[in-house]
């Protein structure tokens, strides 16, 4: 009212153009954004961490029927069943915890076990859950060229419910550990990109090197976002990742002589892909590329440094982060990232749109000197095995060992109440037939009560060919524990002939266990000042629980010989017909008139061959010599017909049919 | 069994019929007594035994194969392959402004014999070759200069005005073309309805002429030129749904991105024409938008024309399968047919594209379709011009106009595809007539001409289905036929015969639901689990389990018999003679 209108004006221009701002801002809402995140292992590998993300809101109307860069395919999946968070991933090789590390938000989310692990969770009456996963495991296996449709049958998947991924609600968790995955798994989870590899860091995907590496695992996780303001359903992320353990080509391998220390090998984006990042894809709202100096190299930099003096302080401009006394960067970070901690990680982050000037963008690392470091463990190191040999019946034990770090809660602890929980989901198949009262465990090698450390344990026992057995465990164990085992025993089932697999020999996988620690969480606090929401670094900073796999066991089972059934046929089959020949024989014949011709032919060619060959047969017997020809032998019959003329012109036909056959077969 | 328990009882005797013979003198050539007959019985029983068994083991390892009724199918197909399904259609023609020596029974049978020299009506889901055409005329000049003036006016108007005459003449579906004979050249238009009009001077012979071939070459066959599109694919799922997956291609996101405003499109232009097609199919309709898609077929720089250019040899190597992934909907079921229709952007290395036609002229749409898969259009941005400025590609949205005019194209299109002409005009051997557009996409007429060609390609699918199914079950004899197969089949044929004797009525809409249903389920019984798994159990295995038993014993048992009958036989003779000649002696 107090307004002029020439006051008005204007304002109400810009007001409109608020407005306007608005409402593009909300009709644009799917985000894509793609990162990479490089970090150098301790055992001379690199880590490469390819995150996809990938956002669209979820407007009831045209949710799964108009979008712009999210897939359809996957929208239409959600819409149609109901999934409320699902994640799928492709692994190859295993995950060396004891080297690669087991704390960091990479390990525990992006180490998965060999083959294909999906779990899902629905948003669907209790009754319909398992409809929905059957629907979706086929869905799937279409979608991502693999069998995820083995996962269908009842024998496959489980429902834990507290021990993985708890508070979802109706989940569904299958593995299958021995499906192989290869390109032909890649190219349909590339084609959810809305680059695939034509552009941007995907295009650094080069078959040949991802699949010659140590691990790769490719996993798709779809999650539910919610609004900030009331909680509900506003929007659907769509994650992809790939990560790759590869060992870079030691560039300098001539140079560096016999007996000198293993050094690390110094790498560049071209050396361990084969290629450069030629361009951001420009689709994506973020594209940057992180390189992470975990914990332990960090620690060991800063102590080098402080031996050489070389320390120059408070002198944070990024071309000096380039040169650090242990490591040189070929290209100079954009910014540094530092972690909260008194003994953090740094993180140098280089956005690729930012690096116009490059035709190519190729970041390289060259060691200085050889550093020696490790990478964060989880608080215990799991494991596990079969005892026991034979074909009957076995054991499977479970091992944890303590690592570092929890001697480090104990010498900070000084009181002995420091206790540490450990969360056990174990999944076997119903042909493992586990007896659940075996269950023991021993503490530093000591037989103990299982009821002083279960704090609580569900049972689902298997039903033969209808559900695997499921157990899930919540322990408590003592910090100062320096190792501790859980066994249990089973017996070895029998499979129907139908059930067996192709290559039934090779043995049968128990799927892996999860061991997963709820005390700890595993987030890298990174003092970020710019605010820059980068899907990456919000993952790397969520506090997740720390989690690990164990590795996949291999039990063989009495496996029969598969040709047995037609052999048993065959033989049976040729005992009756000669039972029941013989007895037809027996039954038709003539004793005496068989007598009475012998009798008679004897008497009428009573050659002297013939009387040689039955005194020889006779003394062969070891019988007297019978003199009375009224008796004669069986064998004297078949003899008289085995020289008889006739004979040999049958033998002799039917080997002239017989070198016939041969001849016109060749 | 029986016989080997036998055995204990039976030796006995032997032995004693042994002993019996030994005192015999000269046994080779003469005997005594009556040559016993247990052995010969026996063995005799025992291979008896066997040929009774024999059937039961046969009927034990049979394979079980629900009765299909093979002759029913093949009398169908011969049926609809033999004579096409024909509907019953009513004509009607109004003279108006006429001054006819003949009578209107004369007339009409005029014109019911010229509509038989254009075509015989023998398509499948045509009307059928006894066409009846009724005529009224209406007398006097006052009138047709009236309706002439009104009929001269807008196009639109005059179509609700000749809607409201034709109603008056009762013709509710009835095809009607009212001809005005009036000063002025001749104007024909074909309205949205079931009717047309013809306006102007015209001779009788030639309205005669004219109302025929609209009748028949419009009304009967939509207005469809030979060889467009074949009659016998409509592209429409066993389901009866189609869906329509719409994708714009930005073939290279680093020279531009172009966006859509898809939910726009949808609400105005797609949902009246969905609504239209409701009766024919259930249509869904979805979008994407994808990058980094070249096309995969090369195109020329043309100066003449100032654009590079594609021409209509490359079209079936411009969609590049390789990187389109356009993909089959997830959220349709297996049967559903998806329709690609898909607007391509070039990049700016092949801006403007412009497809070449054989004649040399370019193509005004500048797309194309291919039958049963879909079309493609290619739109060129404004300007060709990339902003090399800036590295970051220009992020715009297709306008409102040149999306609307991108969609009237690609409607155009799926007309094509489902078998109707694109454009508004027919030229016909007496010349052109005007086809008013409807703003729902297809005239009445037209969709009567779609349900029609719809039910007879369901029948005709569900014919040949069939057909391969009793092939296929013949020509494997030991393949398992479940029941429900059997069910499917015929439920199948009752549904066709159901859609067979509707459409003879002319109730088109309960027709096409039976001919729908009867094509689903023969496809449900072609493509039952049961047929494509392997449990197929072939007669070398069956022999090969069955022969180490019956082969040996089988043997033994002939010839046990056949001994025994030819020594009979021998001995039997010899103590004939002997008693012979103690008869005679």
């Amino acid at each position: 009212m107090g307004l002029p209108p020439k006051a008005t004006f204007p304002l109400s221009l810009l007001l409109l153009f608020f407005l306007f701002l608005v409402l593009s801002t909300s009709a644009q809402q799917e985000e894509f954004s793609e990162e990479l995140l490089l970090k150098p292992l301790p055992d001379r590998k690199v880590l490469a961490h390819f995150h996809f993300q990938n956002e669209a809101p979820l407007a009831a109307d045209s949710f799964a029927r108009h979008h712009h860069l999210f897939p359809k395919s996957i929208s239409q999946l959600v819409q149609k069943f109901h999934i409320k968070a699902m994640e799928l991933s492709f692994t190859q090789g295993r995950w060396n915890y004891e080297r690669w590390g087991g704390f960091d938000p990479i390990s525990s989310h992006n180490a998965k076990p060999p083959g294909v692990e999906l779990w899902a969770v629905f948003d669907v009456p209790l009754h319909l859950v398992d409809a929905s996963w059957r629907n979706l495991t086929h869905s799937l296996s279409g979608l991502f060229c693999t069998s995820i449709n083995f996962l269908e049958s009842s024998t496959a998947y489980s429902s834990p419910e507290w021990a993985f991924q708890s508070a979802l609600g109706s989940l569904r968790y299958g593995t299958l550990p021995r499906e192989a995955v290869c390109t032909e798994n890649l190219t349909p989870w590339l084609k959810l990109l809305p680059c695939r590899d034509k552009a941007g860091l995907s295009s650094l995907m080069d078959r040949p090197s991802i699949y010659r590496s140590f691990y790769h695992s490719q996993r798709l996780h779809l999650t539910m976002s919610s609004a900030a303001s009331d909680g509900s359903r506003s929007g659907i992320i769509l994650e992809q990742t790939l990560t790759v353990v590869l060992q870079p080509n030691d560039q300098n391998a001539g140079m560096s002589n016999v007996g000198e220390i293993k050094i690390q090998p110094s790498w560049s984006l071209s050396s361990i892909f084969g290629r450069k990042i030629s361009g951001r894809c420009v689709l994506a709202k973020l594209s940057n590329v992180y390189l992470h100096a975990d914990r332990g190299l960090v620690a060991q930099l800063e102590t080098s440094q402080k031996n050489t003096a070389h320390f120059a302080t408070n002198d944070t401009g990024p071309e000096d982060f380039r040169r650090n006394s242990g490591f040189e960067l070929s290209v100079a970070p954009k910014r540094v990232l530092k972690e909260l901690d008194k003994s953090s990680s740094v993180l140098y982050e280089y956005p690729i749109k930012e690096y116009k000037d490059i035709e190519q963008f190729d970041l390289g690392l060259m060691w200085e000197h050889p550093i020696v470091w490790s990478s964060p463990h989880a608080p215990f190191y799991a494991s596990r095995f079969l005892v026991g040999s034979g074909n009957e019946r076995g054991a499977i034990a479970i091992s944890l060992k303590s690592t570092e770090m929890t001697q480090q809660l104990v010498a900070n602890n000084i009181e002995d109440s420091c206790k540490l929980q450990v969360n056990v989901l174990q999944v076997v198949p119903w042909y493992v037939k586990v007896y659940y009262h075996t269950l023991q465990l021993l503490v530093d090698e000591r037989p103990q009560v299982l009821t002083d450390f279960i704090e609580r344990m569900r049972v689902s026992p298997s039903e033969d060919k209808v559900s695997p057995g499921m157990m899930e465990l919540v322990l408590q164990v003592p910090c100062a524990m320096k190792s501790a085992v859980l066994s249990i025993e089973f017996d070895k089932g029998f499979l129907h002939i139908d059930e067996y697999p192709p290559d039934a020999n090779q043995g049968f996988d128990i799927p892996s266990a999860i061991i997963s620690f709820p005390d700890f969480h595993a987030g890298l606090q990174f003092y970020d000042k710019s605010q820059s929401k980068s899907p990456l670094l919000s993952k790397l900073q969520e506090k997740s629980p720390v989690l690990s796999y164990t590795e996949v066991l291999l039990v063989p089972l009495t496996t029969p010989d598969f040709s047995m059934p037609y052999n048993v046929i065959t033989i049976t089959c040729t005992i009756f017909a000669l039972y029941f020949g013989s007895l037809l024989n027996v039954l038709r014949r003539r004793v005496g008139e068989e007598e009475r011709l012998l009798k008679n032919k004897d008497a009428k060619k009573g050659v002297f061959l013939r009387q040689v060959l039955t005194n020889l047969s006779a003394k062969l017997r070891g019988k007297p010599l019978e003199s009375t020809p009224s008796v004669s032998s069986s064998s004297s019959s078949s003899s008289s017909s085995f020289v008889s003329p006739k004979l040999i012109l049958r033998v002799l036909l039917v080997a002239g049919i017989a070198i016939a056959w041969q001849y016109y077969s060749q | 069994m029986a016989e080997i328990s036998d055995s204990p009882s039976t030796s006995k005797p032997v032995e004693e019929n042994t002993q019996s013979l030994t005192p015999q003198v000269d046994p080779k050539a003469t005997r005594n007594t009556k040559p016993g007959i247990k052995r010969l019985i026996i063995s005799v029983s025992v291979l008896v035994s066997f040929i009774l068994g024999f059937p039961l083991l046969w009927k034990s390892i049979e394979i079980y194969r629900a009765p299909l009724p093979f002759d029913r199918i093949d009398s169908f197909s011969s049926q609809v392959e033999g004579n096409p399904l024909s509907f019953p259609c009513r004509f009607q023609v109004i003279f108006i402004g006429f001054e006819f020596k003949a009578s209107h029974r004369e007339v009409g049978a005029a014109i019911t014999r010229k509509m038989l020299d254009l075509g015989r009506g023998g398509d499948c889901g045509g009307c059928g070759g006894n066409y009846s055409v009724a005529v009224a005329v209406e007398r006097g000049d006052v009138g047709a200069f009236d309706f002439g003036g009104k009929l001269r006016g807008g196009d639109e108007d005059a179509d609700e005005w000749v809607r409201s005459v034709v109603s008056e003449y009762g013709g509710g579906n009835a095809y009607s073309v009212v001809l005005v004979n009036e000063e002025g050249e001749v104007r024909s238009v074909v309205g949205k309805y079931r009717h047309a009009w013809i306006v102007g001077r015209v001779e009788e012979e030639e309205a005669v002429l004219r109302v025929a071939e609209i009748f028949v070459k419009v009304f009967v066959n939509g207005a469809d030129e030979e060889g467009s599109v074949r009659s016998e694919f409509m592209p429409v799922g066993a389901d009866g749904k189609i869906v329509l997956s719409f994708s714009l291609l930005n073939a290279d996101p680093r020279d531009w991105i172009y966006d859509w405003n898809f939910r726009e499109i949808d609400e105005t232009l797609l949902q009246p024409v969905i609504e239209a097609l409701q009766p024919l199919a259930n249509i869904s309709v979805e979008s994407q938008v994808l990058y980094h898609t070249p096309k995969s077929s090369f195109s020329y720089w043309d100066d003449k024309h100032g654009s590079h250019i594609f021409t209509s040899k490359d079209l079936p190597f411009f969609v590049n399968s390789n990187e389109w992934h356009l993909d089959t909907s997830v959220a349709a079921g297996g049967r559903s047919k998806v329709l690609q229709l898909v607007v391509y952007i070039p990049s700016a290395k092949e801006c403007p594209l412009q497809l070449k036609l054989p004649n040399g002229d370019i193509s005004k749409t500048n797309g194309f379709i291919s039958p049963m898969w879909g079309g493609v259009v290619v739109w060129n941005p404004q300007s060709c011009i990339k902003d090399l400025e800036s590295k970051d590609p220009v992020r715009s949205t297709i306008s409102p106009q040149d999306l609307r005019t991108l969609f009237e194209v690609l409607l155009g299109q799926l007309r094509q595809l489902l078998g109707l002409k694109s454009d508004n005009l027919y030229v016909g051997e007496s010349g052109a007539s005007i086809l008013l557009g409807s703003e729902r996409g297809f005239t009445e007429w037209e969709l009567d001409v779609l349900s029609r060609k719809h039910i007879c390609f369901n029948l005709l699918s569900c014919a040949t289905t069939l057909g391969s199914l009793s092939r296929l079950v013949q020509s494997l004899p030991r393949m398992i036929i479940m029941d429900e197969i059997g069910k499917q089949v015929k439920f199948s044929l009752e549904a066709a015969n159901f859609a067979q004797s509707n459409a003879s009525i002319g109730i088109y809409d309960a027709s096409a639901v039976s001919s729908r249903q009867s094509r689903s389920l023969a496809e449900d019984a072609f493509f039952h689990p049961s047929i494509m798994s392997i449990s197929y159990y072939s007669f070398e295995h069956c022999f090969a389990i069955y022969s180490p038993f019956f082969l040996p014993v089988t043997m033994h048992v002939l010839l046990a018999a056949l001994r025994e009958w030819k020594r009979y036989k021998q001995e039997n003779m010899k103590y004939l003679t002997v008693k012979t000649k103690a008869k005679v002696s």
